[in-house]
């Protein structure tokens, strides 16, 4: 009997010992004693050093995404999401709405512009560190976050219905299926049925524009909102990482030096865009039959390919065989998502290399990826 | 014969001695054409005479010049009821301000003994001048009113013709007495101009507003400690303002920028009737298009058997695309034996539709991996990103009489008779997997 109550007894240490770590983890990773105006914004600093520069990508992130929504909201009004409409809308948009094709070759090339924002700022920050205790919230929030995008990203792109969109949503659902080759028995179709639900039928429809334009322009842009929310509260709680090894020599006041340096460069990012959108219309990078209304009958035009972006995994999925790929991105994806702990102790030098060829890799996927392909395939 | 003196001789003469004397003043005075400061000798009744004489009068004289020189712009504008009632109110209340104003100033002149002291008797004419001037104009406006409507086919034509050298008096002959006073005072102050402090009016001292500021100053310690201050303070406030003047003319600008595009935006297109029914068109294109694939998607449900084409219509080098069961497009093709080929097109790698044309090794292309598929078998070339052949689906050839000819199972071989002269008449159908064919 007494020695029964005595292990409840040690039982209730560990478990209130366990409570208390925690508490005092969370309480670490939350400091809400900083939630005040003094801390937040009027002690707030900003280390100078060479790499400064870096701290402004996040801002630009936000920044393209704030107009992403406002000239996504402005799609919305003449944007019709039907097979027969939706081609004919957007021509609609782009050819006859006053300003129309202003707008909506800002949400194109803005696009463009918010997904490398978004990778050099992870690049950036893993090379700084600014994932080191008790940062590790801001930036599993920010993975989270690029997977949004780049979903985002990849639902935009089906919404005009012509023959690249379709045909590239196509090939890209498509390697879910291929996934089924690698698993054992029932579990094989697993992956078909799995893109058939994310399809809603038997082929690229009706059922998919509409679950498509749901996510892109619903649940997506919601869930970036909320996670957006979470990932900033962390970063003005606790402050922007001090980037480099030594304590940086100088700093500058968040509000209102930084803060004005931000606008400035939110304003000579959209000085930059709004040129470009009312320049050069981004369908002109490709040849003018990709972009005509699809069509399930004829054959799938040449040069059908993804966004840029994704590049630095096509071209290595059309050289290598699929399971490389597959597994690299398993790998890929777990390491990015569990950064803060696998790198724990490593240097700020080592992982300056990492991201640095991290960098090379993909400028030279995404520039030279076509040439590599056709030096592999003849 | 003194209407002719007043109306004629004398503005001409006001108008040659104004420019003539004006010039001379400004070459030879220098910086003495001005106004002699009272500023240091009495300051606080100088702002409430000063402030609202000069914002009233300068009203009063843009309203004026507009007219005189905008008669156009002007007198289209006073068509519109509102813009006159709201012309005439701004203009009486601006004068009652510059009277107001004038009064005050005329006061603190007769009044102030520091001021007494630097007045001649030329300002005291001046200031009765104008005075009596502003009265006059006052007086006009009411006694006979819309003076800002009635005023361009009288006035301004009047001063045309003094203005074009073919002077003509017809206009103004048959004015009221107070309205002539008004235009008489008008030549006298033009022509007393150059000669008195009213020549401040040629020196404007517009880049007060751009230079630093300068601020005068005692030569004692503490004084001068006051005056760095005071520097301090005022080149502060210049930089604040010049801040606040930029931020808010960049806002101004982008906000009418984007209120025009956001409401032109909202607003849409007005097609031309024209382009109205282009686009009608394409849109019920559209819309049969897809009532089209609905259509076929019941079709396949329903029937057994779906037309693909005439035999006739097969070809050895170019395929025929049609819609197979799965709503996946097909190919068919007419094989050496005159047997007919058919295969799903859909592209067993990642989707793709394969190309129709058969090259010379009897294969057809998927373009988006590059694989070759073999026409007769469906296998595609050794190495392609695609591992499987693409599947043969079930046909059938009928005759007129819908009679089953010639068919063939997925999977199986081909059944029933191949003479030429038959199949000619036959048309293809593929038939539903599983189903009896």
């Amino acid at each position: 009997m007494l020695a029964l109550h005595h292990q409840t007894r040690r039982c209730g240490v560990n478990f209130r010992e366990k409570v208390l770590n925690t508490e005092s983890y969370l309480a670490e990773r939350f400091p809400v004693e900083k939630l005040n105006y003094a801390s937040m914004v009027e002690k707030k600093e900003v280390p100078v050093h060479r790499l400064s520069w870096a701290y402004y990508l996040g801002g630009l992130a936000l920044f393209f995404f704030m107009i992403q929504m406002v000239t996504g909201l402005l799609l919305l009004f003449y944007y019709q999401p039907t097979v027969s409409d939706a081609h004919a809308s957007v021509e609609f948009i782009t050819e006859h709405v006053p300003g129309g094709a202003l707008v909506r070759n800002l949400h194109a090339w803005c696009s463009s512009a918010m997904i490398a924002a978004v990778m050099v700022h992870l690049l950036t920050a893993f090379a700084m560190k600014a994932f080191g205790k008790p940062r590790e919230v801001t930036w599993v929030t920010g993975v989270l976050l690029l997977g949004i995008t780049f979903g985002l990203g990849f639902t935009g792109y089906l919404l005009p219905w012509h023959q690249i969109a379709v045909n590239a949503t196509k090939i890209g659902l498509q390697s879910i299926e291929e996934v089924g080759n690698y698993l054992p028995g029932q579990l094989s179709t697993l992956p078909t049925l799995l893109k058939e639900i994310i399809q809603g039928e038997a082929t690229v429809g009706q059922a998919t524009l509409s679950r498509f334009f749901a996510l892109h322009v619903i649940i997506l842009p919601l869930s970036i909102v909320m996670l957006l929310g979470l990932h900033l509260f962390s970063v003005q709680i606790h402050g922007m990482s001090q980037g480099i090894d030594e304590a940086p020599k100088r700093t500058e006041k968040f509000f209102p030096t930084f803060f004005l340096k931000d606008l400035t460069v939110w304003g000579v990012a959209f000085m930059v865009l709004y040129v470009i959108s009312v320049c050069v219309p981004f369908e002109s990078l490709y040849s003018y039959p990709l972009f005509e209304p699809f069509n399930p009958k004829g054959s799938t035009p040449d040069g059908i390919k993804p966004e840029w972006y994704f590049y630095f995994v096509y071209y290595p999925l059309e050289i290598l065989p699929f399971w490389v790929i597959l597994l690299g991105s398993m790998i890929g994806g777990a390491v990015l998502l569990f950064t803060p702990w696998i790198f724990k102790n490593t240097s700020r030098r080592t992982l300056r290399v990492l991201a640095a060829a991290a960098a090379v890799y993909l400028v030279v996927m995404t520039l030279f990826g076509e040439k590599i392909y056709h030096l592999f395939k003849g | 014969m003194a209407d002719a003196f007043l109306f004629v001789g004398l503005p001409y003469l006001a108008l040659v001695v104004c420019i003539a004397g004006s010039i001379w003043k400004l070459r030879h005075a220098g910086f003495a054409a001005t106004s002699r400061s009272s500023q240091f000798l009495e300051s606080r009744q100088l702002l409430w005479g000063s402030a609202p004489w000069h914002i009233g009068i300068l009203v009063i004289l843009l309203g004026h010049l507009v007219a005189l020189f905008l008669p156009g712009v002007w007198s289209s504008l006073m068509t519109l009821p509102g813009v006159l009632l709201a012309v005439e109110t701004i203009g009486i209340a601006c004068s009652l301000l510059a009277i107001a104003g004038m009064t005050m100033l005329i006061v603190r002149r007769l009044t102030s003994a520091r001021v007494q002291a630097v007045t001649t008797v030329v300002d005291l004419v001046v200031v009765a001048l104008l005075l009596a001037q502003v009265v006059l104009g006052l007086l006009t406006a009411i006694s006979f009113r819309y003076g800002a409507a009635w005023s361009t086919g009288t006035v301004v034509p009047y001063f045309w013709s003094l203005f074009t050298l073919r002077p003509d008096m017809t206009y103004v002959a048959d004015f009221p007495t107070l309205f002539k006073l008004h235009i008489v005072g008008a030549w006298l102050i033009l022509l007393a101009l150059p000669f008195t402090r009213l020549i401040h009016l040629l020196s404007v001292p517009f880049q007060y507003l751009f230079r630093a500021p300068q601020l005068v100053i005692w030569n004692t310690a503490r004084r001068r400690q006051q005056a760095v201050t005071a520097t301090v303070q005022a080149e502060s406030r210049r930089d604040f303002l010049k801040g606040a003047a930029g931020v808010t003319a960049a806002t101004g600008l982008l906000s009418v920028g984007v209120l025009e595009k956001g409401f032109n935006y909202f607003k849409g297109p007005r097609p031309d009737l024209e382009a109205e029914s282009a686009l009608l068109g394409k849109k019920l294109q559209r819309l049969q298009q897809t009532a089209e694939e609905r259509s076929l998607e019941l079709e396949r449900q329903r029937s057994a058997m779906i037309l693909v084409a005439r035999y006739a219509e097969l070809q050895e080098t170019k395929g025929r695309y049609f819609i197979d069961y799965v709503m996946a497009p097909g190919l068919a093709f007419k094989g050496r034996d005159g047997v007919p080929i058919v295969l799903s097109a859909k592209c067993t790698h990642l989707g793709c539709t394969v190309g129709s044309e058969v090259d010379a090794q009897g294969r057809v292309l998927c373009p988006c991996h590059v694989s070759y598929f073999s026409v007769t078998t469906g296998e595609p070339h050794a190495g392609a990103p695609a591992k499987l052949p693409l599947p043969v689906l079930g046909w059938a050839l009928v005759d007129a009489a819908g009679k089953v000819v010639l068919s063939r199972k997925p999977g199986g071989g081909v059944e029933g008779n191949s003479e030429p002269a038959l199949l000619a008449q036959c048309s293809l159908y593929i038939t539903k997997p599983g189903g009896a064919a």
